[in-house]
């Protein structure tokens, strides 16, 4: 878009007179403009959704057919139809829930496959690792099936246990990453202290690891908060979280859009605000991903 | 304390210390896969499954509904120049740091934070028939273009797609710019001092130095449009018109909860996660390098 073929030929500069190349400042302050220009298109599209989720969820049916006029009607109206309290309530018991076995998991056996090392451990990671390719499609028939059997889909522990167990793939890759970079020496000297090896993890590994123990909590609570299919099978209808009951909301097709929009608002906030808060957290774990 | 003792107590709490692990993800993943495999080859109904062999494969892959499904998968991968090369562009931009970067940064990964659900949800009013695409493009004086995108198979995966690029944008874009953020200074100025222009030192110096980041972002956006697609779906299109919007991982949904033959949709899921292997050992061979580099 710097160079646009319809724009007028700039006024022709005295050649002689124009350094062969322009410096890198010079050509910074040239190009600034139109690439600030270029973020900001960027940008509108990124945010349109969300000014049309703030623009239409505080409309009634009539005022979003005219798309004029603001009113609240959509959100009492959302809190007949959907019990929001206790689905944000859900979500968070959900989430909660799930990311402390994640984490308990992930940092414990994340230190065992980095500084505990015994015979196979590295084949037992990768396999652990390997999960990871496993989509949750190719698994959800039996895994429903199994969950069906024992009894634990008229509560929250099938869904807990499936969010756990897709989440901890990832999470131990991540903790063993972080691991590696403490010094075996550190955890050596504490075990010659006297320590045993399991309080060597507790009391002088896990404190380190605080960043990346952040790192696999926000990853995790995004992911759980904005999940659609486990809650969806794998919850009773009176313990769905959020995002099922505004995806089940949604699927009737005779709920009224601005109340749809109420309804997305409220669910997409917690993870909106975590993001803007922990953000770095997100992008340190897809760079970790890399292996950077 | 005797060092090997010291190794037989390490070596204990080792396996100590992994075993939640690896029994929560062979239980609940593991298990569940050779079930499946098992449960492809039969006909099942979540209670009582016939054994059927091998042969519940063939039947499947000359079902010309799969391969409708398959053709949308197919379909759904001509975004991908456009998931990868928009981002490029843009971290092309912002590796520029003009003023508030920073900002426009955050602005452009915002999406990661929003569920498939609420981005279907606004997706569904945008491209439907009295939604914004159509009041936008009344307003441009292109009134009469007006259409209703989801109703037509291919225009409604088309507004799929672009609901998909548009979410992916941000990761992609963030993969990119910490891509050029490892890129030596030096070399881009040494191109420039060899007089190379900037379009040229783009192309020719940064992007093959990027060739990494870009299939790594590659593989990610490949598994994300396979299979991570199902709430988009549900909500915005519900599979539909027709077989329109159904990929292969809505198909398993399909088939084994809304029509009950759980043994035909573990074959379908099974088939998923052929191709999932397939995108990773590509991953694995590009990724390998780069670790013996590191350690």
């Amino acid at each position: 878009m710097t160079a646009a073929p319809v724009t007028p030929a700039p006024p022709a500069a005295p050649a002689p007179q124009r350094p062969p190349r322009l410096s890198a400042r010079a050509h910074k302050r040239l190009t600034a403009g139109p690439v600030f220009v270029g973020m900001i298109v960027v940008a509108i599209v990124m945010l349109y959704p969300f000014y049309y989720l703030l623009d239409n969820a505080f409309r009634n049916q009539s005022q979003y057919d005219l798309q004029h006029g603001h009113s609240t009607a959509g959100w009492t109206q959302l809190f007949q139809n959907l019990p929001v309290g206790s689905e944000l309530l859900n979500s968070t018991i959900v989430c909660a829930a799930a990311i402390l076995i994640i984490l308990v998991v992930s940092t414990s056996s994340g230190f065992a496959f980095a500084k505990l090392r015994y015979r196979g451990s590295g084949t037992v990671f990768l396999l652990v690792v390997a999960a990871l390719m496993v989509p949750l499609q190719s698994i959800i028939i039996p895994e429903y099936v199994n969950m069906a059997k024992f009894h634990l889909i008229s509560s929250y522990t099938g869904a807990v246990l499936v969010y756990a167990a897709l989440g901890t793939p990832f999470a131990t890759f991540l903790m063993a990453t972080y691991y590696r970079g403490i010094s075996d020496e550190l955890i050596e000297a504490a075990v010659m202290d006297g320590l045993s090896y399991e309080r060597t993890f507790l009391q002088i590994a896990l404190p380190l690891s605080l960043p990346a123990i952040a790192t696999v909590t926000v990853l995790q609570f995004i992911q759980i908060w904005d999940d659609l299919l486990v809650g969806l099978l794998f919850l009773p209808t009176g313990d769905r979280t959020i995002t099922v009951g505004l995806a089940a909301l949604s699927s009737g097709r005779t709920t009224s859009i601005p109340v749809l929009m109420a309804g997305s608002l409220i669910s997409a906030l917690p993870a909106i605000v975590v993001y803007l808060i922990f953000q770095r957290h997100l992008v340190k774990g897809l760079t970790l991903g890399m292996g950077k | 304390m005797s060092a090997s003792r010291l190794t037989r107590r390490r070596r204990r709490a080792g396996v100590l210390l992994s075993l939640p692990a690896v029994v929560l993800v062979a239980a609940l993943l593991g298990v569940p896969i050779v079930q499946a495999i098992y449960y492809s080859m039969t006909s099942w109904n979540g209670l009582t499954s016939t054994w059927i062999g091998p042969s519940t494969y063939s039947t499947a892959l000359t079902d010309p509904i799969f391969w409708r499904v398959i053709e949308n998968n197919a379909l759904l991968l001509l975004c991908i120049p456009f998931a990868l090369g928009i981002p490029l562009a843009i971290a092309a931009l912002l590796n520029e740091h003009v003023r508030g970067w920073r900002f426009f940064r955050s602005v452009y990964f915002l999406p990661t934070a929003v569920s498939w659900v609420v981005v279907g949800m606004v997706a569904l009013q945008f491209f439907a028939a009295s939604g914004s695409l159509n009041r936008l493009l009344a307003d441009v004086g292109f009134g009469s273009s007006a259409t209703d995108v989801l109703a037509g198979s291919h225009s409604a995966l088309v507004a799929l797609a672009i609901t998909f690029v548009w979410s992916m944008l941000g990761t992609n874009t963030i993969i990119f710019l910490t891509g050029m953020a490892t890129l030596d200074p030096t070399l881009i100025e040494a191109a420039r001092v060899d007089g190379l222009g900037r379009g040229q030192i783009f192309f020719r110096v940064t992007l093959p130095l990027l060739t990494r980041f870009i299939q790594f972002a590659f593989v990610i956006t490949v598994i994300s449009a396979f299979s991570a697609l199902f709430s988009l779906i549900f909500v915005m299109t519900g599979g539909g018109p027709g077989l329109g919007t159904t990929t292969l991982e809505f198909f398993v949904y399909q088939t084994g909860f809304a029509q009950g033959q759980f043994g035909t949709g573990a074959l379908y899921g099974i088939i998923l996660f052929v191709i999932m292997i397939f995108v990773g050992l590509v991953q694995l061979r590009l990724i390998r390098p780069a670790d013996e580099e590191g350690s």
